[in-house]
């Protein structure tokens, strides 16, 4: 048995002659809010497709609550859960049938649905069919369905995509407070901004492969880049100037003297910036070949 | 396996079902053809028919005093021959169920002694008019104690039947509306509704809280749920009672069992519900087509194929449970048949969603 929440050691998952994870490692401490950032095709919803027990691995293991998925699914199914990144709801149902399904399928009270309903601000919606839901509401009923069996791990695979951004915010707070009672939450993106938000520890997969794997400061220190800042000038002019460069640090110097600084920004690494570092390419560019598939 | 899950599932799959107009369009519509056809198709005689030969040279009146005892029962028509060879000519050419032949009876208090000749395959309605022959004889030689009536079994050819002789053409036309009321079943809606759930993500949804052999048994049986509520409304509406009721819900069942599993393999595959929906008369059509084909096809190389395809045999089952003439005389080849195909759909289904775990 394993102390992590979630364990993955050498995993690997092949579509036919495309390595869509290839051999890659982590582990997730209980209570901890562990980030897999990639690009599309990275291997983002391989990954959680393999830890909620719904495709197998080509090779290596994944453990879930010490238990090994999917050989032991069974075991920990009442303890996780999904926001998948497609809104998979029944749409001629009502958001309240939606959620009584799952209750009876986990073997919960009713009055659980209308809780967690309550909890995503979806109470007065609660007799409304899911097909007049915004793409908002559906994703808040995602949520509501997630939290349902109250799970020890959380998943959530790109949970704000498509949101607007007080539907965003609202669902970093819910992760936030989750991650405060204790649950493990698992979470993919490309938003650099949300990881960086939320994420305790973030891992960078590329080509199937992790990249890099450490806290979202640790990460910016290390693989950030040299400090810079942007300096408007009283001619109103920009200019970046690296301070790792003397030259650069001395035009600064000369520039403040003389009185023409207007205005300062230091400039940080962000996470894309860290992506870029290690992929040499953008977050946004996509890998080359597969393809994930859907939430199916 | 889960049977809490599988019911929770199984109440959503027919709660989603009565909401989806695609899916009311499929059950309702074989139904409403069912009794379309049963009110438009015109009244045939209630009472079964049957036509028999007698030789009465002594002109004893035979025919008639049969024709009068088996009045309430059975409509029978007389021929008559000039002599036991002719009428068993008549028999054996099928134009007569069986030959009563009553010699001149002689005198005294000798009894009457007649024979009758009698096919072995004989329906049952011919059998109950030769239980009539003694009585019948006996009244019309005005010598009721004194009768001896021997019954020649005869040998002949089973391919002398003609099942659709033996159905009215109402019973037939609702068995193939039930026939296809199946198909549409197992073939279009089971499909259609796995196919929605992988197509919208919500199969992964529920794989989540339950098994995959759960959620596919739920969908299954929410296909035999269709099939025996629209054949016993379709039986109800239309009330076309089924001679033996055991065997023909039995044969609905069977033969929805049989298909279903393909259904489930269909919708696994294609992942399209809207391309089911379009496409899938290609498949249906066929079925129905080789279910009105067991009434034509009596021998020959389509025979033996529709010998052990499910729906010909289920249809055959059908037939001959709606009907005491038993036209095709299913025995235990037809149930082994659907059970055959029903294990082979399931194994094949099973096989498929592992390698599509995998």
């Amino acid at each position: 048995m394993s102390a992590a929440a979630v364990e993955v050691e050498a995993l690997e998952r092949r579509y036919g002659d495309v390595r869509a994870l290839d051999g890659i490692s982590f582990s997730a401490a209980p209570g901890e809010v562990f980030g897999l950032l990639g690009p599309n095709g990275a291997g983002k919803s391989t990954t959680i497709r393999i830890l909620t027990g719904r495709t197998r691995p080509s090779a290596g293991s994944a453990h879930v609550l010490g238990h090994p998925v999917p050989a032991e699914l069974e075991r920990v199914r009442s303890e996780i859960n999904l926001v998948p990144e497609t809104p998979t709801v029944y749409l001629r149902a009502t958001a309240k049938e939606n959620l009584d399904l799952f209750c009876k399928l986990y073997g919960l009270p009713a009055a659980r649905g209308d809780a967690a309903l309550e909890r995503v601000g979806l109470a007065k919606a609660a007799k409304r069919k899911v097909k007049t839901f915004s793409t908002g509401m559906r994703q808040r009923l995602l949520l509501a369905r997630a939290l349902l069996n109250d799970p020890r791990v959380l998943f959530l695979d790109e949970p704000t995509r498509g949101l607007d951004p007080q539907s965003a915010r609202d669902l970093h707070a819910l992760v936030a407070e989750r991650a405060a009672a204790g649950t493990t939450i698992f979470l993919t993106t490309h938003d650099m901004t949300e990881a960086d938000s939320l994420c305790d520890r973030v891992a960078f997969l590329a080509d199937g492969r992790i990249a890099a794997l450490d806290t979202p400061r640790a990460l910016k220190l290390r693989l950030g880049g040299a400090p810079e800042v942007d300096v408007v000038l009283d001619d109103e002019s920009d200019l970046r100037l690296a301070l790792d460069r003397d030259a650069d640090a001395a035009r600064l110097n000369e520039l403040v003297a003389a009185g023409r600084v207007r205005t300062v920004h230091s400039r940080e690494a962000t996470l894309a910036d860290v992506f870029i570092a290690l992929a040499g390419r953008s977050l946004d560019d996509g890998v080359n070949g597969h393809a994930e598939e859907g939430e199916r | 396996m889960n049977m809490r899950r599988v019911s929770a599932i199984l109440t959503k799959d027919l709660r989603e079902a009565l909401r989806d107009g695609r899916i009311l369009i499929l059950l309702l519509l074989p139904i409403g053809m069912a009794i379309f056809y049963n009110a438009t198709t015109p009244d045939e005689d209630e009472l079964p028919k049957t036509t028999v030969v007698v030789v009465d040279p002594g002109r004893i009146g035979v025919a008639d005093g049969l024709r009068e005892a088996a009045s309430r029962s059975v409509e029978v028509e007389m021929l008559s021959a000039p002599d036991a060879a002719a009428a068993r000519r008549i028999v054996d050419a099928d134009d007569a169920a069986f030959a009563v032949v009553a010699p001149s009876p002689s005198g005294g208090d000798a009894p009457v002694r007649a024979e009758v000749l009698l096919p072995r395959n004989a329906s049952p309605t011919a059998q109950s008019v030769v239980a009539l022959v003694p009585d019948a004889v006996a009244a019309a030689a005005d010598r009721p104690p004194a009768t001896d009536v021997r019954v020649q079994r005869l040998a002949v050819a089973a391919s002398d039947r003609k099942p659709a002789d033996l159905l009215e053409q109402r019973t037939i036309l609702i068995v193939v509306c039930i026939v296809m009321l199946l198909s549409f079943v197992a073939l279009l809606v089971v499909p259609m509704q796995t196919a929605e759930e992988l197509g919208t993500g919500t199969f992964g949804a529920l794989r989540l809280a339950a098994t995959g052999p759960e959620i596919l048994a739920a969908k299954a049986l929410s296909g035999m749920l269709y099939a025996v509520v629209g054949t016993v409304l379709t039986v109800v509406i239309t009330g076309a009672a089924p001679d033996d009721p055991v065997r023909f819900y039995g044969a609905a069942l069977g033969l929805a069992v049989s298909l279903v599993g393909f259904g489930l393999l269909l919708g696994l595959l294609s992942g399209n519900a809207n391309q089911i929906n379009t496409y899938g008369g290609f498949l249906i059509l066929p079925i129905v087509g080789l279910a009105v084909a067991v009434l034509i096809v009596e021998s020959g190389v389509l025979s033996v194929v529709m010998d052990v395809l499910p729906f010909t045999q289920g249809t055959r089952l059908l037939f001959d449970s709606v009907s005491a003439e038993r036209p095709f005389d299913t025995g235990a080849l037809a149930w082994l048949v659907l059970a055959g195909w029903s294990a082979l759909g399931f194994a094949v289904l099973a096989r498929a969603a592992t390698r599509r775990e995998a």
